[in-house]
């Protein structure tokens, strides 16, 4: 479904030039969900957008269902870290969900289908006609969920969704995205910095280097399908793969700062 | 209930207590360019009937409208470009930066050569005034589009005229407001100014006249009905820019809360 | 990216001078009307040599300056002292609301009639428009005084004059130099229109006589005089805004509008 071949990400600024990304390659099979994980700094949002269409890639490719991206596709939907930047304030929360479907073009009876239909999905189904500034962090970040789902998208990008709001919401969230990932089989693309959530959600997870980015290690999540907060993180597996990241996180941290020190 | 009332009277006291001191201490005056608050009151009537108010004032707020509308639509679209593109704006920005500080009014003599003393003189006076501040906001505010809703905007495929409408113009909308404002005073200052300068009608022209022929206690009602027409403006003006930039204000007060 | 910058505005101010140089030139607007810029430039060079000139830029800049010295010291009189009286705050809401929209200029006949031509005629248009500039500023600074820093003032026993000094004026200052700021560059809006419409000395009149006159190169000259000290009292202000908030920024960061 997604394949990101050889991509490559370098700055260039007053006089500057900044090697984000090295050389990556993996692949998201379709209805996969799969976390990229890494150390803080290393590149994961740049990797992002730039699956996403957002930035141009100085070298490799992103392939979506086998087309090239160029710009941002409409098979794609984006949630970004900070919800409270990305909703517009100026909009109720409807119209948040609401605007994209008006730039594809479709008709009102289904736009109106389609917004009450993820509202409800992420338990906001009372919430269309207020503000996002008057809702929680949480919530604003439902919203944001909402909207790419009435996107109808075949791959979800998610940019570190939940770094920003605090633990209990949090496992709320992160029990949502599971649920709406089985309930809609939706291919998903999470990226994270924290090494529970990304074992707890993902499928597979892909583990990152230090910056210059290059994949350090891919790891298959064989956890069951149905997990919940108390029993899948308290299950030895998953402290297993836990640990099993976290070493490799840290070898990635040294293997990094080796690097910088040559 | 007694909330109601005691803002109430908040509201009204010292007004009150304002207009009855001026009331008190001019009710014997003698001279001739302070007369009695009764007596600049007893002739406003008189001095705007119906017809007065067709002929004078109706031709100013037109001026007004007419050079403020156009300033507006020019500098939200100026403003637009500019602000959209980096380097346009480093071309611009020390025109822009002179030709904002050249104080207005003097724009009129200028103006004048061009248009005459007529209509047209009157409105491009008054546009010419305003479209600064409006322009400069313009700029000030699209530029400042927040990144990660212009990246929101264009992963989702929002581009284009819907952009521009949608997120550019709404988010820049609270600078926008802020130069009206400015352009709203300053729209007054030149509709006056340049009715002062040469005309045969209008609000300014009507009260200089006053003043040249002596007709003191008739001026202090023109003084006093274009102070009412500045307030009434900018009620007008709050009005519209409370309905517009509402969700501007909750956000700003949702922020105020939980910093 | 700063150098760039500053050679692309060079080349807009440029551009902007062989725009005026050429329009009238290629006969795209009367030479009468709007002269080359080079002889506006002449013009200018001949005012600069010229005593009157110096003097009526003097006028300009007392008015301007006096004015705006009475309208900041009232303002922030006024402003402290609602801020400091109980219920005042609420009792003059109304009122404020209600005078600072009047148009200064409607003040204009009956400065005619009082003062003539003299300075006070100026400063009476000048210290009206620029006090309701700082007034509100400062009103918008001491709402902004945090209630905890008050109470705290309050519980050791601070007396109304320290807190005023010590709490209310640090955190007013921003709002203060805004004011300042602003009320800077519609003094110098007011004392040129006042010279213009009324005749007091100064460049405003001398505008006025280059027209009647049909100098207009002259006229145009002292319009470009106008716009750069308008120009020069903004980034001054604008720097004496900024040097003053330099420990402020943290505070301020979201307030600015």
């Amino acid at each position: 479904m997604l394949d990101v071949h050889g991509l490559r990400k370098v700055y260039e600024g007053s006089g500057r030039r900044t090697e984000a990304v090295r050389d990556l390659t993996f692949s998201v099979e379709a209805g996969e969900l799969v976390c990229l994980v890494g150390p803080s700094g290393c590149g994961k949002t740049t990797l992002l957008k730039c699956v996403g269409g957002l930035l141009a890639p100085t070298a490799g490719e992103v392939r979506l269902a086998g087309r090239r991206v160029e710009g941002p596709p409409p098979g794609m939907a984006f949630v970004f870290q900070e919800y409270g930047r990305s909703l517009f304030p100026w909009m109720r929360v409807g119209q948040n969900v609401e605007l994209p479907l008006k730039q594809k073009k479709l008709g009102r009876e289904r736009r109106r289908e389609l917004v009450a239909d993820a509202l409800e999905s992420v338990g906001l189904a009372d919430a269309a006609g207020a503000y996002p500034w008057q809702l929680s962090g949480g919530m604003q970040q439902r919203v944001a969920i909402a909207r790419a789902l009435a996107y109808e998208p075949e791959v979800l990008l998610m940019d570190e969704p939940f770094a920003a709001v605090d633990a209990q919401t949090r496992a709320d969230l992160e029990d949502l995205v599971r649920r709406l990932w089985r309930e809609r089989g939706i291919t998903i693309l999470f990226v994270t910095h924290d090494i529970d959530e990304a074992v707890y959600l993902g499928e597979r997870v892909i583990v990152l280097s230090a910056s210059p980015t290059v994949v350090q290690e891919q790891l298959k999540v064989d956890l069951p399908a149905e997990r919940d907060q108390v029993h899948t993180r308290v299950s030895p597996r998953f402290a297993e793969l836990r640990t099993r990241v976290y070493e490799q996180i840290q070898a990635a941290k040294r293997g990094g700062a080796g690097k910088a020190v040559q | 209930m007694r909330r109601l009332l005691l803002r109430l009277f908040f509201a009204l006291a010292l007004p009150a207590v304002l207009v009855a001191v001026w009331w008190a201490a001019s009710a014997g005056s003698t001279n001739v360019y302070w007369p009695p608050l009764r007596t600049i009151l007893g002739t406003f009537p008189d001095v705007w009937t119906a017809d007065r108010l067709r002929t004078d004032v109706g031709p100013s707020v037109l001026r007004l409208a007419a050079g403020y509308a156009t300033a507006a639509v020019v500098g939200v679209a100026l403003g637009t470009v500019i602000g959209s593109y980096r380097r346009v704006r480093a071309v611009c920005e020390p025109v822009l930066e002179f030709l904002r500080a050249v104080p207005p009014p003097v724009l009129v003599p200028v103006i004048m050569l061009f248009a005459g003393i007529g209509d047209t003189m009157k409105i491009a006076v008054i546009a010419s005034g305003c479209v600064w501040p409006v322009l400069l906001n313009t700029v000030e505010g699209v530029r400042a589009v927040d990144p990660v809703l212009a990246q929101t905007a264009r992963s989702y495929g929002i581009t284009g005229p819907a952009r521009l409408r949608e997120v550019v113009l709404r988010s820049a909308s609270p600078q926008i407001f802020a130069g009206l404002r400015q352009a709203l005073s300053i729209g007054i200052i030149l509709m006056v100014i340049s009715e002062m300068f040469a005309a045969s009608n209008g609000l300014g022209f009507t009260i200089v006249q006053f003043q040249r022929g002596f007709a003191i206690p008739d001026m202090w009602t023109g003084i006093l009905l274009l102070g009412l027409l500045g307030f009434l403006l900018s009620v007008l003006f709050r009005l519209v820019e409370r309905r517009v930039l509402g969700w501007y204000h909750g956000l700003r007060e949702a922020g105020r809360r939980s910093p | 990216m700063k150098g760039a910058d500053a050679a692309l505005g060079a080349a807009g101010l440029a551009a902007f001078l062989a725009l005026c140089e050429a329009v009238p030139r290629l006969g795209l607007v009367d030479e009468d009307y709007f002269p080359p810029a080079g002889r506006v430039a002449d013009a200018l060079g001949r005012e600069l040599s010229d005593g009157a000139f110096w003097s009526a830029l003097g006028d300009t800049l007392t008015g301007w300056a006096l004015g705006l010295a009475i309208a900041v010291s009232a303002g922030v009189l006024a402003g402290v002292l609602i801020a400091v009286v109980p219920y005042l705050r609420e009792a003059t809401a109304s009122t404020i609301e209600f005078l600072r929209p009047i148009p200064s200029v409607a003040l204009i006949p009956l400065a005619v009639l009082l003062y003539g031509t003299e300075l006070r005629s100026v400063l009476l248009l000048v210290v009206y428009a620029s006090f309701w500039q700082v007034l509100i500023q400062v009103l918008y600074g001491v709402r902004d005084v945090d209630p905890v820093a008050e109470e705290t003032a309050r519980s050791y026993g601070l007396g109304t004059w320290a807190r005023v000094r010590h709490v209310l004026w640090p955190t007013a200052l921003p709002y203060v130099m805004t004011g300042v700021r602003l009320a800077a560059a519609v003094a110098l809006i007011l004392a040129v229109t006042a010279e213009l419409v009324i005749g007091a000395p100064g460049l405003g009149a001398r505008i006025a006589v280059a027209q009647t006159s049909q100098a207009v190169p002259e006229m145009y000259a002292l319009i470009v005089v106008t716009g750069v000290l308008g120009l020069l009292i903004n980034v001054g202000a604008r720097s004496v805004e900024r040097r003053a908030l330099a420990w402020h920024q943290s505070v301020r960061g979201e307030v600015a509008v």
